[in-house]
Parts: structure tokens; C-alpha cells; sequence
């Protein structure tokens, strides 16, 4: 231990630290936040909420902010722009939630009825109500049929029916209602969305009031921002540094939570089975590939036989051509196998590494051939001297060799886009990251936590067994 | 237990001819020695014995049997090998166990065997052990050990003795020996220390270029060479050899016809006048038992004397040097021996 103190301890100046410890030290630390700030960035992102991701906010940590929603009613006297505070979660995110969750967990119905006015417009259009509730009414007044499917009808279609008429009888409510579903003006679809909320002193009444802004980027002069008590004044300029804004940390581990337990909204992502599937393809692609390389390169190390040098050379040859080159024929090799869309289409191609053959074979060079001898003097087989002699001396070029395979494999995206990006269900954890995006919604709070989730294996792997690197690769052809 | 015979063996690498034809028979029991100068074959030669290399002609017979195709494994023989090749990652009982494993002997009798090895070669105490954690004369043990828990037919040693130092290199040569004796099998050891040749052999093969130069007992071989080459190679120091037209007139008339040279052992010389040669003495060196004596006598021949006992002459002394003429060896332009 006192070795260790001494050894980082150790300065070029005599009892101080002379300019050119300085250099170093300042090198040594440049270059570890060099290194470890992304890593860094990336775990504090991964913890951030869905909102402060949308919103590219810039702190490193998860600090949230109190949250409003910004509602937009349309009616007889126009638009009507207004602030909700306090709204649930789940409420904010409805048009993100799966169609089971939409039922199960909540009530929309039993939510809204706490609201009323233009805050019950916005909430029953945000919450999905609107043709629930239009189509009860058109049964309960028996209009016809054909005003359920008026909304979804084309242009041309909808000329030959006035839906007006059916609006003449009813109360102001139902008239609203039946317009927002039949999209007749001067009704429309009430907008919703979510805003940060902050205070700042007002300049005309100089008091401190709360203002809903749709983004805060400190790195402009001022915010645009919606005045609380009076939404419908317009949009005005604050000076950044007059804001207050109330932040408060606030990990978001839903992001690891929704998606490990199969609970995303709006898009099913087992991030389990991707995970599984990952597993497998891993340990058994690098158990696959380490005895197939070691055995090539037993082969080629301890064999002579004619074309030696040939197979060699082309075995290396292969090392120059780029993966990007292979991917049809790849694609059409595991395609005629039959291997498409099961994990071992995954696993097969790639088995066979040119720079595992070439660092074992390098390795296999310095055990003595002399050992070989005795174990045949000792009536050995050949394939009880490559596994009970050859096989066990390698291994610290096979446990480099090892570990480089579990990284590529986990990390591999080519093989498995191959191999298997029709079938869902062999999914890696790679092409499940991938598939976040897309589709629907941008979910990067997922993404960001299942890629932390994704790099705790490789990096276990390196922390427990990177001894074995070093001393393997210094072993390897240099003994 | 078996005999072995080598019918005009030959060895080819490439073109190159290596082994030129060896003809060689080993009773049963014997202790064979094969010696020679680095290079001439022996370990090729060996190890052709062994099956871990083709041979590229002639047959080779254990027992009478024609071997030539049988693998190394299935010839039943046993090698020790200079670099000893113990198996790094296996404890010295997993290196003794790994070739009867490899028999699908029962595991009673592999513990049997291996203990019984284990107390012939005192070596109880570091089974457990792996070879990196022995001395090189405990490898040294563990590698014959392996050869004999296989209770082979024949036992082939290359060079054993050469990685340990001078003390340990005595003490397993009489180990060995005894062994020999114990176990009664057929040996056939290289060395190119011809003290090991002579103490412990009961025939010695002298080997030389790919040929067999003589084959003897070790007596014969020091009193009878059969030619130059063998002559000068058993003995230490190296026999003198002065070529015939430097000799004194007295010698010329007694040595045989067509006499090129005459070798003569640096001890049979001793200080006298009788079929003497006149000696310019260059170096003295005292042992204490035993003195060395360098100089030349005419025609710059280099000579050499051993003298059992402390002597007074100094360096650049003339002296008078002299031998029994049964102890003078007369060669042919051939360089072989001939009768006096
Ligand atoms: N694999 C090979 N290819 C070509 N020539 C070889 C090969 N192995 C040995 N030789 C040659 O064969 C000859 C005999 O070699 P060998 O190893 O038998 O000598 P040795 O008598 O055992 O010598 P030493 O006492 O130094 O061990 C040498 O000239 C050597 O160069
Ligand atoms: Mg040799």
C-alpha cells in the first residue's frame, strides 16, 4: 500500500512539485475528463425525465422542474388560451399510454368530472372523451347512424350531408360536444401541452408572479414566457437572469423501471428478452468462437502440412475486408441456411475471427514443441494434446481473446440487423435500443437508461477481467 | 523388456541427408550410450527410435517387430527429454498420471504406480507441486518419473543431465545407474559428456556426422579405437597426435607400414629418455594430484602430458617425454587404427 502512495505520489522536482509536474498532472487530468465526462454525461442523462430530454435541457444533473400544462380551447368567442397546474403524470403523458394501461390504471372519466368549464374542454379532448361521449349522445337523441362516421369521411362524401341540423335542439354543452367530434366550427380540437413553470417579477404591477415558459435555454438573453394569472396577454419577454426558476432533483427511474418490467408507454419493448437474447448470443458465440479459433490456430501452429502459409495468408487477407462489404453475402448465406430470424444467424457468421486465429497461432508459436512430443510419448491423442495441453497453456491469449468477443458481440449491431431484424422476438439489446426510436414518439429517456443498462455487462466484464487483458496481450508473441 | 535393431536407417530433411545409413543392435537390458560431437545425429537419431520423426529408410525393430508405421504412441517406449517437457499448468501427479490416463488405466493402479515412482525418486513431497515451483534437478526427477510410471519397454534419454550443474550432474548419474540396475530395462541415453559415456554405459555408440564410428564397452573404446576420430574423442584430456614425418627416427623404425600418425594418450606419457620425443614445455599447470604439461615438439606438434604427481619443471624447459609402445596408437592416411 505505502508503495502505491509512494508511486503516485512521486514528483520530478525534489520535495515540490516543479513545472513539469504540473504539465503531467494537468495532462493525466485532461485526459481522464476527456474519458469520463461522456460516460458521465450519459449516466446523468439516463436519469433525466422524458420532459427535460424534450425540452434539450442542458444541467448534468436531473434537476426538474415544477411542471404546468398549457391548454388551448377553441369556441363561439375564439381561442382561449389558459394554464392547469398540478396535473398528474399520467395525465400530462395520455397520448403515450398503452390502450391496456388507459384502462386499467386510471379513470379518465371519474378525473375530469373534478373540473369544470374551459379546463373540462381541454382535459376531455387531451384525455380521448370527446367521441365517447358524442356517441352516447347521438344514441340517447337517436340520430342516425351516419353521424358516427361523419368525422372519419372524405371531403367529398361529407358534402352531401349537413350535420348542422342535428345542432339546433340541444344545449350549449351538447352543441360543443358534437361539434368538437364533427370538427364543425367554430369548434376544433383543444390543444395541450406541457410547460415549465417559473416566477419572475412582473414589470408593470412589480410583483412576483408566475409565468409557464415552453423551453428555458439560460444561454439566451431572455424567455419567452406566458403570464399564469392572465394566459391570454400574449407572450413577453424576460430577461434570463430575473427568472427564478424551481428546480428540484428529481431522478426519473422509470426509465430503467417502465422498460425492465415491460411497461412502456405506448410501445411494447421487452427489454428482459432483449436482454436474454443478448445473453445468449454472447456467451455462446464465445464459446463457439474460441474453440473454433483455437483450434484453427492449433492447426496452423503446431501442424506442418502443405498450403500452410497460404491458409495463413488468407485466413490474415480477410482481416482487410471491411464488414460493411460482407453484409449481402451474409445476408444471403444466412438466408439460405435457413438461419434468418433465429439467434443463431447471429451467432454463426461471425464464429470465425481472423485476429483470433492470428493471436492465438502467435501465442500457440511459444509453447515448446517439445511438450508435445512428451504428451505424444505419453500416448495422447491428438485432440487430448490440443485440449488437455495446448488449450490450457493459451489461455491467457484465449481469455483475451474471450473478453474481445463478449464486447464485440454485445456491442455488434451488423449481425443481428442481418440475421434477424424481421423477427422481434430475437431481438438483441442492441436492435432494441434502435427500435426506441422511430415508430412512434421519440422515447430517448428509454434509450438513454437501457443504454446505460446495456454497458454494465461489457464493463464488468473489463473491471474483473482486465488483468487478464494486460497480461495476456503483453504475452501474446512477445514471451 | 526388448531388443532393438536399426537396419541402414537413413534421414532426409529436404535434401539433405542427415543420418546415412545406421546399422545398431541393443540387447535386451542393456545400457546404451550414443555420443558424439553437436550435430552429428544423435537426438534425430533418437527420436527416429522413438517414432516422433519419419525415417526415410530402412527399418527399425523392437523386439522383432518392424516399427516403422506405429505412432510414438503405440511403441510402448518412454523419453526424457533434455528441456525435461514436464506440462506447466499440470501438478507433478497430473504429469505423471497424464500418459496412463491416457492408457484408460484404472485410477487404483495409476495412484499405485505413481506412488511407487514417487518413492524410487524421492520425490513424496512435491506431487502436489507444479514444475515451476521445483529446482531443476527436482524437474529432472519428475521427468524420469513420468517415463517409468509407464513401465515402458525401452527407456530413451536426451541428454537428461546437461541443464544441472556439475554436483547434481554426478549424483543423478549414479541415480541413474542405479536404476538401471534396478529396473533392468533396456536404455538408450544421449549425452556428448563422454564421462557419462564411460561411467555409465555398457556399450557406447561414438556417432559422427550422421555415421556410427565405433560401437564398444567403454574399456574397449579407450584401449582399442578403431579409428582418429574415436581415439580423440574418448579421453580427456584429448589424445596427442603427431604426425608421422615429425617423429624422432627411433619411432620411425617401429611403427607399423603405412603409419601417417601416431596418438598417444597424455597420460601414458611420462618423463623418460626410452622412444622419447624431445618437448618445448609452453604452459605448467598443478592441481595438486595431477600436473598438466603443454608445449610442441618439433614441427610445432602440440602436446600435452598428464603426470600423477607435483613436478618442478618450469615453462620454456626442454624435457625429454616418453611411453610404453603398447600404449601408441598408429593411424593410416584414413585415420583408421592400425595393429602394431
Ligand atoms: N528439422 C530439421 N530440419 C533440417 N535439419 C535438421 C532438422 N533437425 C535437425 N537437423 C540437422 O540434423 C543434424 C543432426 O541434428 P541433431 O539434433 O540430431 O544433432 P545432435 O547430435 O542431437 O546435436 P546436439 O548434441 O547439439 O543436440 C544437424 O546438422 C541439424 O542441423
Ligand atoms: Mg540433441
Amino acid at each position: 500500500m505505502s508503495a502505491v502512495i509512494k508511486f503516485f505520489s512521486r514528483t520530478h522536482g525534489k520535495n515540490k512539485l516543479s513545472f513539469i509536474d504540473w504539465i503531467a498532472y494537468l495532462y493525466l487530468f485532461l485526459g481522464f475528463l476527456i474519458i469520463f465526462l461522456p460516460v458521465l454525461w450519459l449516466l446523468l442523462n439516463s436519469i433525466k425525465s422524458q420532459f427535460l430530454l424534450q425540452k434539450l435541457d442542458t444541467n448534468l444533473l436531473p434537476l426538474d422542474y415544477d411542471r404546468v400544462v398549457r391548454a388551448t380551447v377553441f369556441g363561439p368567442d375564439g381561442k382561449e388560451i389558459f394554464i392547469i397546474k398540478d396535473l398528474p403524470d399520467w395525465v400530462i403523458y395520455w397520448n403515450e399510454l398503452r390502450d391496456e394501461d388507459k384502462k386499467e390504471v386510471n379513470d379518465p372519466n371519474l378525473f375530469i368530472s373534478k373540473f369544470e368549464g374551459k379546463e373540462y374542454y381541454a382535459l376531455r379532448t387531451h384525455l380521448g372523451l370527446v367521441s365517447d361521449h358524442a356517441k352516447e349522445l347521438i344514441e340517447e337523441k337517436n340520430f342516425p347512424e351516419w353521424l358516427i362516421k361523419y368525422p372519419s369521411m372524405f371531403p367529398d362524401a361529407k358534402k352531401e350531408y349537413n350535420p348542422e341540423e342535428y345542432l339546433i335542439n340541444l344545449n350549449e354543452e351538447e352543441v360543443r360536444l358534437l361539434s368538437e367530434f364533427l370538427g364543425l366550427k367554430p369548434y376544433k380540437p383543444n390543444g395541450f401541452t406541457s410547460q415549465i413553470l417559473i416566477s419572475a417579477k412582473n414589470k408593470e404591477t412589480n410583483e412576483i408572479e408566475e409565468y409557464s415558459v415552453s423551453r428555458l435555454n439560460t444561454n439566451k438573453d431572455t424567455v419567452n414566457a406566458r403570464l399564469i394569472s392572465n394566459p391570454q396577454g400574449g407572450i413577453v419577454k424576460i430577461p434570463t437572469d430575473d427568472i427564478i426558476v424551481n428546480k428540484k432533483l428529481r431522478p426519473s427511474w422509470i426509465n430503467y423501471s417502465d422498460p425492465l418490467t415491460n411497461n412502456v408507454r405506448g410501445m411494447s419493448f421487452d427489454a428482459i428478452k432483449c436482454l436474454n437474447n443478448s445473453v445468449f448470443v454472447t456467451i455462446i458465440a464465445t464459446i463457439i468462437t474460441v474453440l473454433i479459433n483455437s483450434m484453427a490456430a492449433f492447426a496452423l501452429s503446431k501442424y506442418k502440412f502443405n498450403g500452410q502459409i497460404i491458409f495463413f495468408i488468407i485466413i490474415l487477407a480477410t482481416l482487410m475486408v471491411p464488414a460493411s462489404v460482407l453484409i449481402v453475402g451474409i445476408f444471403k448465406m444466412v438466408s439460405v441456411t435457413g438461419l434468418n430470424g433465429t439467434l443463431w444467424g447471429v451467432i454463426i457468421p461471425g464464429a470465425a475471427t481472423p485476429t483470433g486465429v492470428f493471436m492465438l497461432r502467435q501465442y500457440m508459436l511459444t509453447i515448446p514443441d517439445e511438450l508435445l512430443e512428451a504428451a505424444r510419448m505419453d500416448a495422447a491423442s491428438e485432440w487430448s494434446i490440443y485440449w488437455r495441453i495446448v488449450f490450457p497453456l493459451s489461455l491467457p491469449a484465449i481469455a483475451v481473446l474471450a473478453i474481445l468477443s463478449i464486447i464485440w458481440r454485445w456491442n455488434d449491431l451488423i449481425l443481428p440487423m442481418i440475421a434477424v431484424s424481421t423477427t422481434k422476438t430475437a431481438y438483441t439489446i442492441q436492435l432494441c435500443l434502435l427500435d426506441f426510436q422511430g415508430e412512434y414518439v421519440a422515447q430517448e429517456h428509454y434509450r438513454l437508461a437501457m443504454t446505460v443498462v446495456s454497458l454494465i455487462p461489457t464493463t464488468l466484464v473489463f473491471v474483473f477481467l482486465q488483468r487478464y487483458i494486460t497480461t495476456g496481450i503483453a504475452n501474446t508473441g512477445i514471451k | 523388456m526388448a531388443t532393438l535393431e536399426l537396419k541402414q536407417v537413413r534421414k532426409n530433411y529436404g535434401n539433405l541427408e542427415v543420418i546415412h545409413g545406421i546399422d545398431l543392435f541393443i540387447n535386451n537390458g542393456e545400457f546404451c550410450v550414443l555420443v558424439g560431437p553437436s550435430g552429428c545425429g544423435k537426438s534425430t537419431l533418437l527420436r527416429m527410435i522413438a517414432g516422433l520423426e519419419q525415417i526415410t529408410k530402412g527399418d527399425i525393430l523392437i523386439d522383432e517387430q518392424v516399427v516403422n508405421n506405429i505412432s510414438a504412441a503405440r511403441r510402448g517406449l518412454a523419453m526424457v527429454f533434455q528441456s525435461y517437457a514436464l506440462y506447466p499448468h499440470m501438478s507433478v501427479r497430473q504429469n505423471l498420471a497424464f500418459g496412463l490416463e491416457n492408457l484408460k488405466m484404472e485410477v487404483d493402479e495409476i495412484d499405485k504406480r505413481i506412488l511407487e515412482a514417487a518413492r524410487l525418486l524421492r520425490m513424496e513431497e512435491y506431487l502436489q507441486r507444479k514444475p515451476g515451483q521445483l529446482s531443476g534437478g527436482q524437474k529432472q526427477r519428475v521427468a524420469i518419473g513420468r517415463a517409468i510410471v509407464r513401465e515402458p519397454s525401452i527407456y530413451l534419454f536426451d541428454e537428461p543431465l546437461s541443464n544441472l550443474d556439475a554436483e547434481l550432474r554426478v549424483a543423478t548419474r549414479v541415480e541413474l545407474k542405479a536404476l538401471h540396475a534396478r529396473l533392468g530395462n533396456t536404455m538408450i541415453y544421449v549425452t556428448h559428456d563422454q564421462v557419462e559415456a564411460m561411467t555409465m554405459a555398457d556399450k557406447i555408440v561414438v556417432m559422427n556426422d550422421g555415421i556410427i564410428e565405433q560401437v564398444g564397452a567403454p574399456l574397449e573404446l579407450y584401449n582399442k579405437p578403431s579409428n582418429k576420430f574415436v581415439a580423440g574423442f574418448i579421453g580427456s584430456p584429448k589424445m596427442n597426435f603427431i604426425q608421422f614425418d615429425y617423429l624422432p627416427n627411433s619411432l620411425k623404425e617401429i611403427a607399423p607400414s603405412n603409419s601417417t600418425s601416431l596418438g598417444i594418450r597424455p597420460e601414458h606419457l611420462s618423463i623418460k629418455d626410452e622412444n622419447s620425443l624431445s618437448l618445448n614445455v609452453e604452459t605448467v599447470e598443478q592441481l595438486g594430484s595431477d600436473s598438466f604439461l603443454y608445449g610442441t615438439t618439433s614441427g610445432e606438434q602440440k602436446i600435452s602430458i598428464k603426470l600423477n604427481y607435483q613436478t618442478d619443471i618450469q615453462a620454456n624447459q626442454t624435457i625429454k617425454v616418453g611411453f610404453k609402445l603398447d600404449d601408441a596408437h598408429w593411424f593410416d592416411k584414413d585415420g583408421i587404427a592400425l595393429t602394431s
